[in-house]
């Protein structure tokens, strides 16, 4: 097994799973020495009575909760003032995330303006400028997740924030909440989960800790993704998925940003499309590039990945080989399960050929790749072909 | 990977590693906002000169408040309150422990009493008496090893008392580890051989007893990869800085596994012999690993069989069927106790008729079997063991292991 | 606004009542097997007099109270911790978890593993209260009910497990 000279890793994240998960947050909350949570949503997941059952949770605590839940998909400066007015009037102490994506940008957001002060939110943006610890914050995963909430990056607005302070104290995985409702978001999530996950576990930054989050992530992606697409609603599966995008997260959080999320993403701004679905097809394709040209450690990759029977049956030589067929492989069981959903290659997602130069040149001032390295990338995954195999 | 019915899982601190990691500490504890630190080890250790490299590491950037370094062997209750004193006068305002499990349970209860602003750690011993961050506290393991440092748990025994206090909390969790190198290079090869066999046993029973969950999973299963690669030849070979800091991260992988999903018999055992006969804790996990995985077979075999790929490599995985893999493992952990015994030249004992302290006098008598089942009856890990282990069935285990036989399957309750 | 609203969600009556009920009865059964059981009978021999412990749902109960007077009797002390000094706690982190063990869904064991308890005194003594509660459980639960709340089901004769049962019954019941 791979082990860097030196490393540093850090994770603050605590995690709580699994049945009846929600009914232990009076007890957290005041192991955090907070006795009045703000609960922070959306229209959507309040209108399937998601905040109702959060709300049940609480009952015999004797704790008094604050719901808000008008939280939209773009999150604002304005929406972080009229919340910090709602959390000091009613003095609140908590932050609970309940939901995924804009609703955790938000919540971080704000938990950085109630922690200190409003003027803080713009000192704060950039790359770890804050100090010290936030005031509690919770995420409860509802519907699709991809692993940004637990990790150290928010958005709002025009800001971008990345410190470990930002991460929640506390995730809550609970399987009332983390039912899927829609099948080409639930692929989409997993594959940004993957991706996270597979670049923290391969990349040259790897380290025994990183390692053990992004190995727990890879297996329960691989081990049930498939079972949730053909069975949707499948209870238990969307919870080993939403537990997976956590530890996603945290790997993430302690790795460079690899070439498939920043090409992965670069792709989406530019073309308007998902970022789960982009990086899902330049997986492979990114990883086969680095494991050729700058040695990614891709054949340790095949123990989360298929498990130890299959790791143990493959050749050492041929291990990397099989991990990458694996990962085509799954792309193709994604395409037939989401009957088309899921796109094979970038031309099917009616990406402009001619684009390609554009926005690998866009990623490349951020990688280590350099940007003809992403164009080769984008290239192959545009027309849905591998390269030479590697050996 | 499947989830349990409810998990939790915490491993919330930093980790810094490599052959150059005490270097960091000053940046370290500036991100901290700690400037004054007292360091907290024993005679061992300073005597070992390791005190000197980490000062050495960090002159001139960093101001040491004191240096403690008179831990006993065995945390205890008056030198912790003693420190804190020492902490208070000399006007520190955080912790660095260098050393093994009782230096780190030492610091981790002065840290109590000082962040409390108490005089005596006695009040602090309920659950939930902790409410809030203590100050700042970083641990520099000198064994590979105990894993305190990423335990959110602390022992200390009022030997007047005589009574042993548990402190759990995960305000208990160190700030800081840092593994360096430098820290083991000269650990004589038998105390690296049960250290190194006590972060085995701490990752093998985290994955095989009732609170294991993915993320303890990963941890151990990185764990006995590491360890089944390097402890032998690290025992040979005691110089190997790539070795040595491997069994470093082990340790603190299968700690961060156990602290979250607790041990089982093994320890319980293996603690109660510690406590009535004196024996080391790692010599004692050693010896008891393979009868713990022996006698809980009925009930989790099948989690025995799937850390055979970590503990052998690919060959032996390969060649061995599929119903033959448990009963692997447990070989190949008693074989792994022969191999260390032979490389750190017969010290490291093989079953507990070996364990004899410097003048020869075996440190485990028949006579003392029934004292230490019975203290067995008042170890908590047993709760978290597969199957229930009563005083019958300790007396057995340690009749077995005593003699260094495999486990009479036939006698064992199933239940 | 229409997007914020503060709630005090209320209590949640029937489950706290079941809950009650059935510390109650377990409360009683352990009286009375310190009397009929000889296991149960030694456990508490080997704890000091006046030991008490409380089994009890976080935050405000339902709560049982059991304690061991000078005399070395063992008696069901009641629901009410308020001025008692209790040398262990046994807390269940909700009336959810509570739920969930006394359904037998969960397992002291499983209960134990899953972090649904918090237990708030000495070790050696909170092992014995386990092991006293594993014995009445056995003694109170249909075997195939009990085989899911124990981790190894004992082999009593049957003197012991139906006359024991039927003693205990009588005497929880009873309250003697």
């Amino acid at each position: 097994m791979f082990l860097p000279a030196q490393y540093e890793f850090f994770c603050p994240v605590k995690t709580n799973s699994g049945n009846r998960a929600l009914e232990h947050l009076p007890v957290e909350l005041d192991a955090l020495n907070a006795r009045k949570p703000l609960i922070i949503t959306s229209k959507d997941l309040s209108g399937r009575g998601l905040a109702d059952v959060m709300a049940d949770a609480f009952k015999d605590s004797g704790l008094t909760l604050g719901i808000f839940d008008g939280t939209s998909p773009a999150p604002d400066l304005k929406l972080i003032r009229e919340l910090t007015k709602i959390y000091r009037h009613k003095g609140y102490d908590a932050i609970i995330a309940l939901g995924g994506g804009s609703v955790m940008d938000a919540a971080k957001a704000l938990n950085i303006v109630v922690s200190g002060r409003p003027e803080d939110l713009e000192r704060a943006a950039g790359e770890d400028r804050m100090m010290k610890p936030l005031k509690p914050l919770i995420w409860v995963p509802a519907g699709e997740a991809d692993g940004y909430e637990s990790s150290k990056y928010a958005t709002i607005g025009p800001l971008n924030f990345s410190s470990p302070y930002l991460m929640p104290h506390l995730v809550v995985l609970d399987p009332r909440m983390t039912i899927q409702e829609n099948i080409e978001k639930t692929a989409a999530s997993a594959l940004i989960v993957l991706t996270h996950a597979v670049e923290a576990y391969t990349g040259p930054a790897k380290n025994p800790m990183t390692d053990a989050y992004a190995y727990a992530a890879i297996a329960l992606i691989m081990t049930h993704l498939m079972d949730v697409m053909k069975i949707f609603q499948n209870e238990k599966g969307c919870l080993d998925l939403a537990n997976a995008a956590s530890m996603a997260g945290c790997a993430f959080s302690n790795s460079p940003k690899g070439l498939v999320h920043t090409l992965g993403s670069a792709l989406a701004l530019a073309c308007g499309l998902s970022p789960g679905l982009c990086m899902g097809i330049l997986l492979p394709y990114g990883l086969e590039y680095n494991t050729q040209k700058h040695g990614f450690h891709t054949l340790e990759l095949l123990m989360p990945l298929a498990g130890p029977d299959v790791y143990a049956g493959t050749a050492g030589s041929l291990r990397s080989r099989k991990a990458l067929d694996i990962l085509y492989d799954l792309q193709d069981k994604l395409v037939q399960a989401s009957g088309g959903m899921v796109p094979r290659k970038l031309a099917d997602m009616k990406v402009p050929k001619e684009k390609l130069t554009e926005i690998a040149q866009t990623a490349g001032g951020e990688n280590i790749t350099g940007w003809e390295g992403g164009l080769s990338v984008l290239e192959q995954a545009w027309q849905g072909k591998p390269a030479t195999p590697t050996s | 990977m499947d989830l349990p019915g409810y998990y939790e899982f915490c491993c919330r601190v930093k980790i810094i590693a490599g052959h150059d990691a005490l270097e960091k500490i000053p940046g370290a504890l500036a991100g901290l906002q700690a400037r004054k630190p007292m360091i907290v080890t024993d005679q061992g250790v300073s005597g070992a000169g390791l005190i000197d490299i980490v000062t050495q590491a960090i002159k001139g950037r960093v101001t040491i408040g004191s240096i403690a370094d008179d831990v006993p062997p065995d945390s205890d209750l008056r030198v912790v309150n003693r420190l804190a004193q020492v902490y208070r006068e000399k006007g520190c305002d955080s912790l660095m422990a260098i050393g093994g499990g009782s230096v780190m349970d030492t610091a981790k209860g002065v840290n109590i009493v000082v962040s409390e602003k108490a005089d005596d750690l006695m009040k602090f011993s309920g659950a939930g008496a902790l409410k809030r961050a203590l100050n700042p506290l970083i641990v520099v393991p000198t064994t590979s090893g105990t894993g305190s440092e990423a335990t959110l748990v602390a022992v200390v025994k009022d030997h007047e008392k005589h009574l042993k206090m548990l402190f759990t909390s995960y305000f208990l969790l160190p700030d800081v580890a840092v593994l360096d190198s430098r820290m083991t290079l000269t650990l004589p090869p038998a105390i690296t051989a049960a250290t190194g066999m006590d972060a085995l046993t701490h990752a093998m029973e985290a994955y095989t007893c009732l609170a294991k969950n993915p993320l303890s999973d990963a941890h151990a299963l990185l764990a006995i990869d590491l360890i089944s690669t390097h402890l032998v030849k690290v025992v040979k070979n005691p110089g190997d800085r790539d070795g040595r800091l491997a069994l470093a991260n082990a340790a603190t992988l299968a700690g961060a596994a156990f602290s979250n999903s607790m041990v089982g018999m093994v320890h319980t055992l293996g603690h109660s012999v510690g406590v009535v006969c004196g024996v080391p804790h790692g010599v004692c996990m050693a010896i008891l690993l393979p009868y713990g995985l022996e006698y809980n077979r009925h009930k989790n075999g099948h989690l025995t069989a799937e850390l055979l790929l970590p503990l052998t490599g690919v060959d032996v995985y390969t060649k061995t069927p599929r119903d033959g893999r448990m009963d692997e493992v447990i070989a190949r952990v008693r074989q792994l106790n022969q191999d260390l015994h032979e490389a750190a030249g017969g010290r490291h004992p093989r079953c507990f008729k070996e364990v004899v302290d410097k003048n020869g006098v075996a440190m485990v008598p028949h006579e003392k079997f029934k004292d230490i089942a019975r203290t067995v009856l008042g170890d908590g890990s047993v709760f978290y063991n597969s199957e229930e282990l009563d005083y019958d069935d300790s007396l057995m285990v340690l009749e077995a292991a005593w003699e260094g036989r495999p486990l009479d399957t036939s006698r064992i309750k199933k239940g | 606004m229409g997007d914020f609203r503060e709630v005090t969600p209320g209590g949640n009556p029937l489950k706290r009542v079941y809950v009650a009920i059935m510390l109650w009865f377990v409360g009683r059964a352990i009286q009375a097997a310190a009397v009929v059981d000889d296991d149960v009978k030694k456990e508490f021999e080997n704890l000091p007099d006046g030991f008490t412990f409380s089994l009890g749902v976080m935050p405000n109960g339902p709560t049982m109270i059991v304690g061991k007077n000078r005399r070395g009797k063992v008696k069901y002390l009641g629901w009410n911790p308020k001025g008692r000094l209790i040398d262990l706690k046994m807390k269940i982190k909700n009336l959810e978890a509570a739920i969930l063990m006394f359904t037998f869904q969960e397992s002291t064991a499983v209960a134990n593993a899953r972090v649904r308890m918090i237990v708030d005194g000495e070790v050696p003594p909170a092992c014995a209260i386990v092991r006293v509660l594993d014995i009445v459980e056995v003694y109170l639960l249909a075997k195939i009910i009990a085989k899911l709340a124990v981790k190894r089901y004992p082999v009593w004769s049957f003197g012991r497990k139906w006359i024991g049962r039927t003693r205990i019954y009588f005497r929880a019941v009873l309250g003697y």
